[in-house]
């Protein structure tokens, strides 16, 4: 391995990092602030109420991001 | 309807196949077969446990009363595992080098192994986990008495405990090392997890599509103001979240799993998704049950128990018998758990400590310890589902299963900043830990847990209502008038207010003593240190004997004998005990706090080991160790570094040797050239006056001259070289006396008039009239001067050739310049012309010997003059410097 891909993956590694300290504060930022009250409305997505969706869906997505940091700093 | 008995056979089914499963996997694990056993996912579903009875019953019963607001309890822990990079991590890593028991060793480790905080936290622990415990009770005999509302709710209860006080006792308390895997029970719980999670999925799908026809059908009678306003967010909610957030980290049987039955750290990684995504699917379907609920079943309904009353109100039996097994699952996971934690606690942080003071008897003496320690946690899982128990047939079953819950929340939550801070501040100490713990319980208790019980302990009902004495101001539920707040957030407020304020003031005030400052850098700075570094020098007299006896009794004779065999090994001893290093303190006393919990480990070695903690002198001594190291490698470094000015002096003066050896060569060699010339011509001529026989008298007398020439050129040449060597030696003493410097120019020019007449060189001159007296030998400050004037005519032959002589007088020496106007000498000759026997390019001074200029610096520097060539455009300008005398 020579330097420059040394450089390179210590970067990709710190970025992983960032992303790992990160994605706690995203997401409670998108489940607990006011923001959440903004999809109370009557709104409903295929016969569930819009709020259901926005809290489920931002939960599922942050176990898929979870997910995709998790596998990436086990191995390294 | 379900009969009595066929619920009573289904439980008891239930719990001989868990038993069965649990004493299976305790098998496997022995032999050995670990496998799957520790795999990620069991880790995962091991953690699940964080979902008990509350959470199977109790969510839908908060959705039917609270709306959405229920998530909360599950979206704090998302936020905990799914940053596990930033604090699980650490807590883990920590957990497993200072091999840490339970939440209460935890802080007791980290702030100086200190017994004190170690009974505090396990009384705190205690006092919140009994209404806990209480609850699951509840919830199972609340199941109960859904399919039978004859059954006795109390015996019931009794049996679920004793049921769960042997299953415990059986697989919690099988090692007596609290920090090894208690592979049995989790297993027992992964299974749960499965169960209970299928459970209410299975309810949730009948629910939505059996009989309520669809999501949207569901959700269209859903009370409008149940996924709105208050509900959604509001102080409660990011209070419950916060909430949830601490309690996963400082339950003691959240902790239990997640730290310490935890097989390898990278388990979490899987866990930092997978448990988010278990908590998801468990709480996908409690919204629509509890709409269900709300719309289906007959008023008046427990909307903690939709998730059985639903099943049988449409005489789906099975699926009723099903959702009971969820509910049993979730309740008797907690307990189970929860006892091993408590009674590690009790056992290691009460009994131990006591047993240690008051049994009268040494550790050297006593007998096994083993059987104590594992007694004593039997008793106090006993104790603990006993104390369960108790609470649940005092209160009655009161309150709704949330409430309990959050409060338990509430009180575990107090250890939050002493854990933070401990992880993350080194300059969190022992002192702001107690403050903070203390203010903070007692503030939970005081505006949360008392009140709870509506009056019928210790707090009146009248105080509630109006405060202690009448005081308005410190009435429980509005303290220092902060009224009209959820009572759960107001109590957080000011719990959390109290508690953090005094941690960090407390901290700043207190010096922590030297074992917390070493546990202090061992825990926050637990990724920097690598294993070795662990260790601390202190002093301590033990013998191998009395430590091999000590971990004997604890740990048991075959792992104590294969600790020992181990160290001596690492020693490089092949037989025998190894010495009683440092090392092997460390590392036994590390040893028995996996079983006893840090604190009661450090005063049994102490004991043994005398003294054992860390004074200041010791940590004086060891600072000045290391300023001593530093001083000497300060002390290497200026020694090298004068070593390296006397080598570059050392190569400087080589270097100059060699130049000199160099000059040496090429002037001995200019010698034996300038001598040769003169001695061939002599022995040419000397034999063509031997050989020749009829050599005519003319020639011969011609040929005799210029021999005698030649030899007295030869002559000249090695007086001067004598002369030379004189002079450079010093050796050449000369007379120094007052002497005219006119004369001796007057002098000069008349010895060599002849060679200036011949070359037809003007002399030009003004000297002064009175005589200029300098300090000279006469007759050598002559021989410079012809040397000077005769250079001249030779070699500075101009057009009109003119040779100038002035006088000046500077800072008490005369200078006398000779100029002449020829060719000059070219600048890269001008060092050269006072060098012996040098030739300057061709015409300049060709022929010479070389020695003139040289010798007549010499006799200049001799005379404390000098001798120097300056630089001028055309011509040659020497000047002779010559002190003045002294008037």
């Amino acid at each position: 391995m020579n330097s420059t891909d040394l450089a390179t993956s210590t970067t990709k590694k710190r970025k992983l990092r960032d992303s790992a300290l990160l994605l706690p504060l995203f997401g409670a930022f998108l489940l607990v602030s006011p923001l959440v009250t903004m999809f109370t409305g009557t709104v409903s997505i295929l016969g569930l109420p819009l709020i259901y969706v926005y809290i489920f869906g931002v939960w599922l997505g942050l176990v898929i991001l979870a997910r995709f940091l998790a596998r990436r700093l086990d191995k390294g | 309807m379900l009969t009595l008995n066929t619920l009573i056979i289904a439980s008891l089914g239930y719990a001989v196949l868990l038993f069965t499963i649990a004493f299976w996997a305790e098998r496997r694990a022995q032999a050995g077969r670990i496998g799957w056993l520790r795999s990620p996912f069991v880790y995962t579903l091991s953690i699940s446990v964080y979902c008990t009875g509350w959470t199977f019953y109790g969510a839908v019963g908060s959705a039917a009363r609270n709306g959405f607001e229920f998530v909360t309890i599950y979206l704090g822990p998302t936020l905990v595992f799914i940053g596990w990079w930033w604090l699980l991590r650490k807590l883990l890593r920590v957990g497993r080098a200072q091999r840490i028991t339970s939440i209460a060793d935890l802080i007791s480790s980290r702030y100086g192994k200190s017994t004190t905080l170690a009974v505090l936290v396990t009384l705190l622990a205690v006092i919140g986990s009994t209404p806990y415990i209480a609850l699951q009770l509840q919830s199972i005999t609340l199941s109960f008495s859904v399919f039978n509302s004859g059954s006795s709710a109390e015996l019931t209860a009794f049996w679920v405990a004793a049921g769960l006080a042997a299953f415990t006792i059986l697989f919690g308390t099988r090692n007596v090392d609290a920090n090894e895997r208690h592979h049995g029970v989790v297993t027992a719980i992964a299974i749960e997890a499965i169960v209970k999670l299928l459970a209410l999925l299975s309810v949730g799908i009948f629910v939505v599509w059996g009989i309520g026809g669809g999501p949207a059908e569901i959700f269209a009678k859903a009370p409008p103001e149940m996924l709105r306003g208050e509900n959604i967010f509001s102080a409660r909610w990011v209070t419950l979240t916060m909430l949830s957030a601490m309690a996963i980290l400082t339950l003691p049987r959240m902790f239990q799993v997640i730290v310490v039955e935890n097989a390898e750290e990278r388990h979490l990684a899987t866990a930092s998704w997978a448990f988010p995504g278990y908590l998801l699917l468990m709480s996908l379907f409690v919204l629509p049950i509890a709409i269900a609920g709300n719309a289906m079943l007959p008023e008046g309904s427990n909307p903690d128990l939709y998730v059985l009353s639903l099943p049988l109100s449409q005489g789906q039996n099975n699926l009723a018998l099903i959702a009971f097994l969820g509910g049993f699952s979730s309740a008797t996971s907690m307990v189970i758990v929860a006892a091993i934690a408590l009674s590690t606690m009790v056992s290691n942080h009460i009994i131990m400590p006591l047993w240690l003071r008051f049994a009268n008897v040494t550790t050297q003496t006593s007998g096994d310890v083993r059987t104590i320690l594992l007694r004593s946690r039997r008793l106090s899982i006993a104790a603990i589902l006993g104390l369960g128990y108790l609470y649940f047939r005092l209160t009655g079953g009161s309150g709704a299963l949330a409430s309990i819950g959050l409060i338990a929340f509430a009180g575990s939550a107090q250890i939050i900043p002493s854990l933070l801070g401990g992880l993350f501040w080194r300059g969190a100490t022992r002192t702001g830990a107690l403050f903070g713990l203390v203010a903070g319980f007692a503030i939970w208790a005081y505006t949360l847990f008392l009140p709870s019980f509506e009056g019928s302990f210790i707090l009146s009902e009248s105080l509630i209502e109006i405060g202690p004495f009448g005081i308005d101001f410190l009435k429980p539920e509005a303290l220092f008038g902060l009224g009209g707040y959820d009572p759960l957030v107001h109590s957080l407020f000011w719990s959390m207010t109290f508690n953090i304020v005094l941690f960090i003031f407390g901290s700043l005030f207190s010096t922590p003593r030297p074992l917390e400052r070493i546990q202090s850098s061992q825990f926050v700075d637990v990724f920097r240190l690598d294993k070795s570094t662990g260790s601390y020098l202190v002093s301590r007299s033990a013998t191998s004997e009395d430590l091999f006896t000590l971990a004997q009794r604890i740990l048991g004779t075959d792992p104590a004998q294969r600790l020992f065999t181990e160290m001596a090994q690492q020693q490089g001893k092949p037989r025998g005990l190894p010495d009683a290093t440092d090392n092997l303190v460390q590392t036994l006393e590390r040893e028995l706090a996996g079983s006893v919990g840090a604190a009661s480990a450090h005063a049994m070695v102490s004991q043994i080991a005398g003294g054992g903690t860390v004074s200041v002198d010791e940590l004086m001594k060891i600072a000045d160790e290391t300023a001593q190291i530093l001083e000497y490698s300060q002390q290497l470094e200026n020694q090298s570094h004068r070593l390296e000015n006397t080598a570059q002096e050392l190569r400087a003066a080589n270097a100059q040797l060699t130049e000199m050896g160099a000059q040496k060569d090429a002037f001995l060699s200019q010698v034996s050239h300038e001598l040769r010339t003169p001695m061939t011509s002599i022995r040419s001529f000397s034999e063509i006056l031997r050989d020749t026989d009829n050599l005519a008298q003319d020639d011969a007398k011609r040929f005799l001259g210029i021999i005698q020439e030649e030899s007295e050129r030869l002559t000249r040449l090695l007086d001067e070289i004598l002369d030379l060597s004189h002079l450079e030696s010093g050796r050449g003493q000369m007379e120094i006396e007052s002497i005219s410097l006119q004369e001796a120019i007057q002098k000069s020019l008349s010895a060599t008039g002849a060679l200036i007449e011949g070359a037809g060189v003007k002399v030009e001159m003004q000297l002064p009239e009175s005589p200029i007296m300098v300090q000279a030998n006469f007759d050598r400050l002559v021989q410079v001067f012809i040397n000077l004037i005769s250079n001249a005519v030779k070699y500075g032959r101009g057009e009109d050739p003119i040779l100038d002589i002035e006088i000046g007088l500077s800072r008490g020496m005369a200078e006398v310049s000779l100029i002449d106007n020829g060719p000059g000498i070219a600048p890269v000759d001008r060092k050269k012309v006072f060098e012996k026997f040098t030739r300057l390019s061709e015409a300049n001074l060709a022929g010479s010997a070389g020695l003139g200029l040289p010798i007549s610096r010499e006799i200049m520097r001799n005379l404390d003059g000098d001798l120097n060539l300056i630089h001028s455009r055309n011509g040659a300008i020497f000047v002779v410097t010559v002190p003045l005398a002294h008037a």
